[in-house]
Parts: C-alpha cells; structure tokens; sequence
C-alpha cells in the first residue's frame, strides 16, 4: 500500500516534469507580451524607444524567443522550483505562490458550496430518474439539466444577472463586498455580505455542473438495476426502497466517489470565468488577468498548481477506488 | 432456411410504432402496479384443489419488445401439490425461468409484464392485531403457565412489566400467529409480495457469478433476509442462522462469514445462493436451474440437501432444470414446456416411462445414457419458431416426425390420458390411434 503510493508519487513527478515543459513553452508562444503590452502607450506616445523596450524585455527575460533562450528560461525557472520559489508575478508585483494562496480562499469556498449542493441535487435527481427511466420525471430531469449542461458560463452567468441583480434587484451585480459597508459592521455581517454576493455565482457553476453528475449517477443506476443481484435482492422480499438505497445505492457510488476525487483540481483552482463574469477576487479571475497581460511566471506557477493538483486528484481517485469497491486492490 | 424467407426486417417507422403502442400498453400495467393501496379482496383468491401449494392457470406474460410482443409465457397451467417437487423441463427460451419468475413478480417491467392469468398460492400471513401488530405465541410450562423471561418496574407507574417467553420456530426466529389467506399472486400489490418472497417463496437463482451483490459480505447479505422476515430478530440470532445454514451447504462459515462474493468460487457462491434462499425455511422453493453451475458430486449433495429441507418442512420444490437426470432423481411431477406452452404434464413416472409428445420423447432421447452403444446422440431437428409471429398451428409442428394432416389445424388441445398425464398433441385424441 504505502509502497504503492511512493511509486505513484514517483510517477507523478515525472508527469509534472512533462506538463511543466508543455506548458512554458506555450506561454511563450503566446502573442501576449508583457513588456509590450505595459509599455504600449508610452511606445506609442513616443516616450520609450525600441532599445529602452529591449532592455526590459530582457530584464524579465522576455527577450530571447529562439528556442535556445526558451529553453534557457525554462532551466531558470525550473531551478526556481526545485528550491520552492515560483518566481515573481510581473502583473502583481509579489511571490507567486503568495498570489495564490491569499487568492485560493475564496475559490475555494465557493466551489466547495457549489460542489455539496451538486451532489445534493444532482444524486437524487439521477436515482429518481433511473427509477422512473422514460417516465415524465425522468425526461423532465434530462431535459433541464441538458440544457444546464449546454449553456456557456458567460451566457448564463450574464442571465442570472439581467434578472435577479438588475430586473429584480435581488442580489447585487458583481463584487464580492458592499462597497459602503459600516465600519463597525461585525465580521458574522461581513461573512453575510459576502454569501449575499455569492450565491449567483454559486448558482451559475451548480447549474452547470448538475447535468454531468445527475446523468452520470443515472446511467450507473441503470445498469445496476438490471443486474442479477438487484433481482437476487427483491427475491429476498426486500422493500423496492432498500433494493434502491441501499443495494442498489452502494454500487452506483463506486465510480461517482471516484469521479469525485478527480473534481479537486477545479475546487481550489477557482471558476475562471464565472469569478471574471461576477468579479470576485478568487483564483480564477487572477489567473484570467494574467494570462490577458501575458503574466508568465504567475501562469506557469498557475497552471502548475492545477497540474500537481490534478494528478493527486487521480491518486486520491485510485485510493478511493479501493476504499469503495471490495473488489480492488492496490498490490502492485 | 424456408423459415428465413419470412422475416422481414422492420423499418424505423414501424419500429417505432410499436414501441409507441407498447408504451401505451405497459404504461396502464405499471400504473396498476404502482397503486399505493390495493383493496385485499382484488388479489385473494380460492385454491381449487386444497392439496396444492401454488396453482398456475392459464398464465400469460409478455415481453413488448421494439420488434414486437413476445410471448414468453403463453397460457400455461399447472399446480404444485402440498409436499412435492415439480420438474418444469423444456430448452432454452421456452418459457421456464419467466414462469418462475411470474411466480416471484419478478418480470422485468416495463417490458415484461404479466398479462393475465391467475397464481394461486397459499400463504401463511403473519397475522396483526387491531393495532397492526404481530401477535406473539408465548412458551407453556407444564401447567400452561406462561414463563417469565424478565421483569422490569415501568418508571412512570411503578408496576412490574413482565416478557413472557416466546416460542421459537427450527430457524430460531421468534413466532407469531398465522393465518392461511391464498393470494393470487398477479395482482398482490409490491408490500404484501415482499413479505412472501424470501419468507414462503425463495428463489434459487442459476447465475451464481452474478447474484450475490459484489460490495456487501455474504454474512451480511444472508443475515439480511433472516432480520427481514423475523420481527424482533437480533444479529446475532441471524448470524446463528446463517451459520448453521453455511454449515448446512457444506461451507465451514469461518470462511466466508466475511469474505466479499468474487473471493468465492462459482460452487461456494452457488451455495451460499442456496442457504440464502433456505434462511427462513421456505414453504416453496423455485430453483432456476440450481445445479447447473455445479459440479456432479457438489450436485448430488445439494440435491440431497434440497430434499432433506423439503422434508423436514414439508415444503414444496419448482425445479427447472434441462437436465432430466436431475428431473428423474427428484421430481414427483413433471411438467414439459415448449415456446411458451405446456405440451405433457404427468407424474415422473408416467413422463420417462410413457412419454407421449414427441417433443419429450425427442428430449428424452438426446439424453447420453451408460451402456447404450451409440456413436451420434440424437437432436430434435430444426429450432423454435420465431418467438413474435408464432404459427396458429402446433408450435412443434415444423420439427416433429410424427406430424399429420390435422397438425396444420388450430393448436390442439389437452387430451387427458390418466388422471395426472395430460398431452397436447393431435397423435392421441381419440379416433387417431385407432
């Protein structure tokens, strides 16, 4: 088991290493230049000249675009991982890994909220359906979280908005807190403000992701349904509630808990759009900014994070396979 | 290959349409199934015959498929006495496992449904008193006392509470009164079928890889059925039980009391599949092909076993199987099914010694038999007909060597040629032989 995991965790590394060259070389070769966009105006007003640019550029090690000086860059900035240091952000001026983790709180609670509400929904939904399959809850389900699934974040997001912040006025527009909030409102207000200003954008990502899970669930349902030892289990005389609860239930879980664990990186890596399209300060939106202005150390340092995020979500998925199932076990 | 000239393939339209109609149809079914509160007079019923156990009359179950409606079961009748085992044989796709599952409601809906017909079965209901609760049978001493089995002092009245003893039936479960009430089990509602399935019907299903549910131990699948059906039953009162089953299939518990289904082998899990459906001592006991995934020695003693059981509780067994040998070791009555329909019943004897249909008599000689010098063993020729355009003839007909004239006439009828043997075949009605 634990000698199961140190090979994993060997593994991983190795992946990362790949992902992390994927990913500096495409940053680079991203028409976005930092240097070039900050100093447009004075270029254009005439203040800075090519030289004075030049001289930046290399400063932030911007200048060499040949596949030497990538490469080069690359070795330096690997360096600064190895050692713990991520480098610095160009657009945020501070320690990537500050950025993100003063950012990740907020991504965090968000997508947290939204993902229990999800499996609060969705799960009942799909196991309601299965069991009424092709009758009217079950195409009434199926259509609505169809189209959740189908509608792009900005669309809705912009529709949530038009009708519950501006037509309705229910909640506000964007933002995370009131802009003229007492001084001496106490932090439990504070905390409520800022879950006022929340719950569209938490509806947003809980819309949107219901359909995936709710179909995922119904599907598994069905075809545990099917199976003979659902029938072995009415033919005990057992209630049709316990068949699907509990027999039918245990099963369904296995790959949804597993699916589950694999949902990690999008927890604390923050909703890119919904956090631009609503103005939240989370992770996401910072990493949107950045990638705008052609921030390299904070994407890299970003997207590295999703990456050793993601292939621990696998581990933990694998893990999770074998607390789940009787059947498997992680031997080798 | 004269058949295949037949078949035409439906198009999408017409396929379509079909399973427009079967929705509608299935639907009404589902409905009727799905009735919180059913009236108890709709599903009681009257046994014909006190000496049976079950009765089957003229059953009918459908499967409305895309391509058509099949007829898997398609009037069929027959009854289990009080006591006796029933061999229902015939080959694959006759009909058999559906019959049996008729039996348990336990057709897969909504495509399958029963259509009509009637099962009568027997039932002992736990019996309820006005405030819905069981009634206990307490123990006697010798003098008819009642016998204390603790005294506690209510706090709020001070008064002493007694519990009597209760009595215990042979699976240890506490007992309660009973009451005979003959259902027919088409239309017994899902409520009042799960206390009947597992408790006086188990099933002993054929696909022992399949059937135990891969993510809870055997001692907690079968302690499951024993705390189900006996009220106030313990843990540890089902975890004797299920030992002792164990125990009685010929698995030391210890082994497998906590082990998950795929540790087992197919044998071991047949069998825990067997003590499953023994737990509460069942009064009827369909096996669907219970041996089959046996080897011949483990076969013999399960159905030693089987045996044993029924006599000790003066049970009765439905036994499918396609192997007669299985048939001729235990069966008392043997019922021959072909595409849906009874063709020969008649007691054992009368079926191996005196088979009349030529469907049995072709069964009966593709059996290998020892001593028999034989280089080729006998096949009925041919298949069964298309399940969903079935001919109006005898469905036997297009295969049988023995087949006349009036074969192409409307399907025959029982001729009774004794009191137990019946046969539905033109070749015996009075006149033909003469």
């Amino acid at each position: 088991m634990v000698k199961y995991i140190v090979k994993r965790l060997l593994m991983c590394l190795l992946i990362l290493f790949g992902v992390s060259i994927i990913i500096y070389f495409l940053v680079l070769l991203m028409p976005a230049d930092y240097v070039d966009q900050k100093f447009a105006s004075q270029i254009a007003q005439g203040a800075m000249d090519k030289a004075a640019i030049q001289e930046m550029k290399e400063k932030y090690a911007l200048a060499d675009k040949s596949f030497g000086g990538i490469l080069n860059g690359y070795v330096r900035w690997l360096g600064g991982v190895c050692t713990g240091d991520l480098g610095r952000s160009f657009k945020y001026d501070m320690p990537v890994t500050t950025v993100i983790v003063e950012n990740m709180g907020i991504s965090f609670g968000i997508s947290f909220v939204a993902l229990i509400l999800q499996f609060v929904i969705a799960i009942p939904l799909g196991i309601k359906a299965a069991c009424n399959q092709y009758g009217k809850i079950d195409y009434t389900v199926t259509v609505l979280t169809m189209m959740g699934i189908s509608l792009p974040t900005f669309f809705l997001a912009a529709l949530l908005v038009q009708v519950f912040s501006i037509n309705l006025g229910w909640f506000p527009v964007n933002g995370l807190v009131t802009a003229n909030l007492p001084v001496d409102t106490s932090s439990f207000e504070r905390f409520l403000d800022e879950l006022w200003h929340l719950v569209l954008p938490m509806t947003t990502l809980v819309i949107l992701s219901i359909g995936g899970l709710m179909r995922h669930t119904r599907t598994n349902m069905l075809e545990v349904l099917n199976a003979d030892y659902i029938r072995t289990a009415r033919a005990k005389g057992l209630s049709e509630r316990t068949v699907v609860y509990k027999h039918a239930f245990k099963n369904t879980m296995i790959p949804i808990v597993t699916m589950t664990a694999g949902i990690i990186p999008s927890l604390f890596g923050g909703a890119m759009i919904t956090e631009t399209v609503f103005g939240i300060p989370g992770i996401g939106k910072m990493a949107y900014d950045a990638l705008k202005i052609g921030d390299v150390p904070f994407v890299m340092g970003y997207n590295m994070f999703l990456a050793i995020l993601t292939v621990i979500g696998t581990l933990l998925s694998d893990l999770m396979y074998m607390l789940v199932d009787p059947r498997v076990k992680l031997t080798k | 290959m004269a058949e295949n000239k037949h078949v035409h393939r439906l198009s999408a339209k017409e396929s379509r349409a079909i399973a427009k109609e079967n929705l509608k149809i299935t639907k009404q079914y589902e409905k009727l199934k799905k009735r919180k509160y059913v009236p108890e007079e709709e599903y009681r019923a009257e046994m014909k015959d006190e000496g049976n156990i079950l009765e089957i009359e003229d059953l009918h179950t459908y499967f409305f498929t895309d391509v058509g409606v099949v007829k898997a079961v398609n009037s069929v009748s027959f009854s289990i006495p009080q006591g006796a085992t029933v061999g229902v044989v015939g080959e694959s796709g006759c009909g058999k496992s559906v019959t049996s599952l008729s039996v348990m409601g336990l057709v897969q809906g909504p495509t399958g449904q029963v259509v009509g017909g009637e099962i009568r079965f027997k039932s002992e209901v736990l019996k309820k008193d006005e405030k819905g609760k069981y009634i206990p049978i307490y123990e006697r001493d010798e003098n008819g006392e009642l016998i204390v089995e603790s005294e506690t002092i209510d706090k709020k009245t001070g008064e002493k509470v007694y519990r009597y003893k209760q009595k215990r039936d042979e699976t240890g479960g506490l007992m309660f009164e009973k009451e005979p009430k003959v259902y027919n089990l088409v239309k017994t509602p899902r409520s009042e079928m799960s206390k009947i399935r597992g408790r006086e019907i188990a099933m002993i299903f054929q696909e022992p890889m399949t059937s135990l549910n891969p993510v809870f131990t055997i001692g907690e699948q079968l302690n499951e059925v024993y705390c189900l059906h006996n009220p106030g039953a313990t843990t540890e009162d089902a975890k004797n039980r299920t030992y002792e089953m164990l125990n009685l299939v010929g698995i030391i518990p210890d082994n497998v009391y906590k082990r998950y289904p795929h540790e087992l082998s197919g044998g071991m899990r047949q069998r825990v599949v067997i003590a499953m459906a023994l737990m509460c001592n069942p009064r009827l006991i369909i096996g669907d092909e219970p041996t089959t995934a046996l080897d011949v020695t483990i076969q013999a003693q399960i159905l030693e076993l089987l045996r044993n059981i029924k006599t000790k509780i003066n049970g009765s067994i439905m036994l499918i199987t396609h192997d007669l040998g299985v048939i001729a070791e235990m069966a008392d009555y043997v019922v021959v099914m072909y595409a849906g329909k009874v063709i020969e019943t008649g007691t054992a004897m009368e079926i191996f010694c005196n088979p009349l249909h030529p469907y049995t008599i072709g069964l009966q000689k593709s059996k290998p038999v020892v001593n028999q010098n034989q280089d080729r063993l006998y096949s009925i020729p041919g298949n069964v007909p298309n399940p969903i355009e079935m001919p109006t003839h005898c469905y036997f007909k297009d295969r049988c060597n023995r087949a006349c004239e009036k074969c192409n006439g409307e399907y025959p009828g029982y001729v009774q040629v004794s009191p137990t043997h019946k046969v539905a075949c033109y070749l015996y009605e009075e006149g033909v032989n003469e």
